[in-house]
């Protein structure tokens, strides 16, 4: 080979990570963008000797998830810092693709819980949470005085608002066969006090707390107080159902709020309120965590810088900005005391806290996404009377302790 | 060295390019899916390695109960759609082959769902078929659930695929019937024969290459049918509209299964290559030639 092909050959390499360079990936679309950037600049100013690029990804989940591992198993030494979805945590720890943050100073009492331990693997802390959604139960003020407690008493005040033609659907969610079904089955199976995954890692989905979920999301959907549609639905069609006035009751993540509470679009501004959802027999209130998290490349050649980076965006001041700008939820308790936030959240401050208090992660595995695409498969079927609910959730389970054993998953640790 | 040797190999050289253009985007990638199939690759479990496997991915495939529902569907798909699109590809042709005037005007407007990208003209199917708000169910009759019903679904499919590709099947149509003969016609109906049996007995006969033709590409096109199914229900309810291209895509995409995925494209690779090949012969064997021509003219006359 001629020399000068070499040297564009070096060159071209070094182009792809310069180590002086610290790299942040996530998403910059928005608002979200807006201040992402002008909080990356503000560091930057501070850090003179350091210069930082943003490098922009996909904002749909899957696609960032592909790119993010083809270059973390690429062993990429960049981008330094990842943007990362609750549920990628530990596959990308268990993968070797993310630090473990242990040897940080940490303020965990000021993290919500859940979080944070949705963000360990193997009793190690490998991602800092960032900003966190929650599932929550929108309901009408103008129909009734206070939210339902329970899934019965739900059903109940559903069936009246129809009844007397207040509203079309009582109440409306996500059920189309994606992520979202999950995290609506998620918060049903909690409520009714069942788990996917036990403390030990071993399923649970089809035991009869499962079943009884289950077959109340089924039922719900046969009585009409549920429409047949959501069936078909993500998370826009369901606002614009209750957004223009024809449903009781929603569930779904706060981004909703802001734009359900502008009366230019909404036909519900300023009468509705969020709740936790509700609970079943046997159950608690559940609300499906997401949100996302920040974590440090293993291969980073800078890890000192990307958690300095990290420290400085997941401070108080940050997240309150944050909370102003992008409406998203702060991962931190103490934000929920400053007066602040009030004014910036489209829902009570308090309301966001009692709700983030009773979230549930879902389960924290490698193999999440299958057992995810497993789960989405099923529970379909049965809301779609193709399978029972006890049969769809036995079959689940099957073919999760099937990937499960593949995986060479012990309780923990791969 | 004789001329035609001289011939031939100046015909490779000239071929060169091409061919290594061939191996270089087709031939190849083909290959590294195959070697890839062979292996346990999953992108999630890093830490199991990439063992070669041999054929377990496809001894696992081919005991994938759902893998075997998708291909089911898919062929089920595959013979509805092809099968409508012929009729009206064909009747579609009988049309503008009648037109005297306007010709040219009216197979521009024909095309026109042909020109439209599927993803967009899926996603108007998709709000036609909604509920609630698709226009659908302003209809008469009971009012239905489309997409969430596992055999109904299938309609706003099999709907979109042959609004989308009838014009393709009819211009290919028209144009074998460009080609056959006027005096035919004027022979038959000289004799009394019946539009129906100057259909049956010149049109249908003279025009079969043309519809072998149309029946192969639309045939593996639809064989490898995504877009449809992917924006009007994700494959769902359940998996009961999964076809092979979006259960392949979900392995490979979206599980990260690299190994089980590759087997999975290189199944659908071959059986489209296996009813390519028994189409193309069918193809060759069914052009008729002169001899074959003269004597249906005696015998039509």
């Amino acid at each position: 080979m001629p020399r000068w092909l070499f040297l564009i050959a070096a060159l071209a390499a070094a182009c792809g990570a310069r180590p002086d360079v610290l790299t942040f990936s996530g998403s910059v679309l928005g608002a979200e963008g807006a201040i992402v950037r002008r909080q990356i600049d503000r560091f930057a100013d501070a850090r003179p000797d350091l210069t930082i690029e943003i490098r922009p990804t996909p904002d749909s989940a899957d696609q960032r998830h592909l790119l993010y591992v083809q270059w973390l198993n690429a062993w990429a030494p960049d981008p330094d810092v990842l943007q990362l979805d609750v549920i990628w945590t530990a596959e990308f720890a268990a993968a070797g693709w993310i630090r473990s943050l242990e040897e940080h100073a940490v303020d965990r009492g000021d993290f919500f819980e859940v979080p944070l331990a949705a963000n360990g693997w193997n009793g190690q802390l490998y991602a800092i949470p960032w900003f966190v959604d929650v599932g929550m139960l929108y309901w009408r003020t103008d129909l009734m005085t206070e939210a339902p407690a329970t899934y019965d008493a739900l059903a109940a005040v559903a069936r009246r608002a129809r009844e007397q033609g207040q509203v079309a659907n009582g109440f409306v969610w996500q059920g189309a066969p994606y992520e979202g079904l999950v995290t609506v089955f998620l918060e049903h199976l909690a409520g009714f006090g069942g788990r996917v995954l036990d403390e030990d890692g071993r399923v649970a989905v089809d035991s009869p707390a499962g079943v009884r979920a289950l077959t109340y999301m089924r039922d719900a959907i046969d009585e009409g107080i549920v429409p047949r549609a959501v069936l078909t639905w993500q998370e826009e069609p369901s606002r614009f159902a209750f957004q223009n006035g024809h449903a009781a009751f929603l569930r779904n993540w706060p981004y909703a709020a802001a734009l359900m509470n502008d009366p230019a679009d909404s036909a519900v501004a300023g009468r509705f309120a969020v709740a936790p959802m509700p609970r079943g027999e046997g159950g608690r209130p559940a609300a499906a965590l997401g949100g996302a998290q920040l974590a440090i490349n293993a291969r980073s050649r800078q890890p000192d810088a990307a958690w300095q980076l990290i420290e400085y965006l997941t401070a108080p001041e940050q997240m309150l900005e944050r909370a102003e700008v992008a409406g998203q939820f702060p991962a931190r308790r103490s934000v929920y005391d400053d007066a602040r936030l009030a004014a910036a959240l489209a829902v009570a401050p308090a309301d966001a806290r009692r709700i983030i208090e009773h979230a549930v992660a879902r389960p924290a595995t490698p193999v999440y996404t299958q057992i995810s695409g497993i789960l989405q498969v099923h529970l379909h079927r049965a809301l779609t009377h193709q399978e029972p609910p006890a049969e769809a959730l036995a079959r689940a389970a099957a073919a999760m302790r099937a990937i499960l054993a593949q995986s060479g998953l012990r309780r923990g640790a791969p | 060295m004789t001329r035609s040797t001289r011939d031939a190999r100046l015909a490779w050289l000239l071929m060169a390019p091409a061919l290594a253009l061939l191996v270089l985007v087709a031939a190849g990638p083909v290959a590294a899916a195959f070697r890839e199939s062979l292996h346990a690759s999953d992108l999630r479990m890093p830490w199991l390695g990439r063992p070669f496997v041999g054929g377990a991915n496809y001894v696992a495939a081919a005991a994938d109960e759902r893998f075997r529902a998708a291909l089911a569907h898919t062929v089920a798909f595959t013979a509805a759609s092809v099968a409508l699109e012929l009729i009206f590809g064909l009747a579609l042709a009988l049309a503008l082959h009648g037109l005297t005037r306007g010709r040219a005007l009216a197979r521009v407007v024909v095309l026109l769902p042909w020109a439209l990208p599927t993803v967009v003209a899926a996603l108007v199917w998709r709000f036609m078929f909604e509920s609630p708000g698709g226009v659908v169910h302003a209809l008469p009759g009971p009012d239905l659930d489309w997409l969430s019903h596992p055999l109904r679904a299938w309609v706003p499919i099999v709907l979109g695929d042959v609004w989308k590709t009838t014009p393709f099947v009819a211009l290919l149509l028209l144009a074998g019937l460009q080609g056959i003969d006027p005096a035919l016609y004027e022979a038959a109906r000289l004799d009394g024969a019946s539009a129906w049996r100057r259909l049956v007995h010149i049109t249908l006969p003279l025009l079969r290459p043309a519809l072998l033709v149309a029946l192969v590409f639309r045939a593996l096109d639809a064989f490898r049918v995504f877009d449809l199914v992917f924006v009007l229900t994700g494959g769902g309810p359940g998996t009961s509209t999964e076809v092979v291209s979006t259960y392949a895509f979900r392995t490979l995409m979206q599980d990260l299964r690299f190994g089980y995925g590759s087997a999975l494209s290189v199944l659908i690779f071959a059986i489209s290559f296996v009813v390519a090949l028994v189409c193309v012969r069918a193809l060759g064997s069914a052009a008729p030639d002169a001899r074959q021509r003269s004597r249906r003219l005696r015998r039509v006359a």
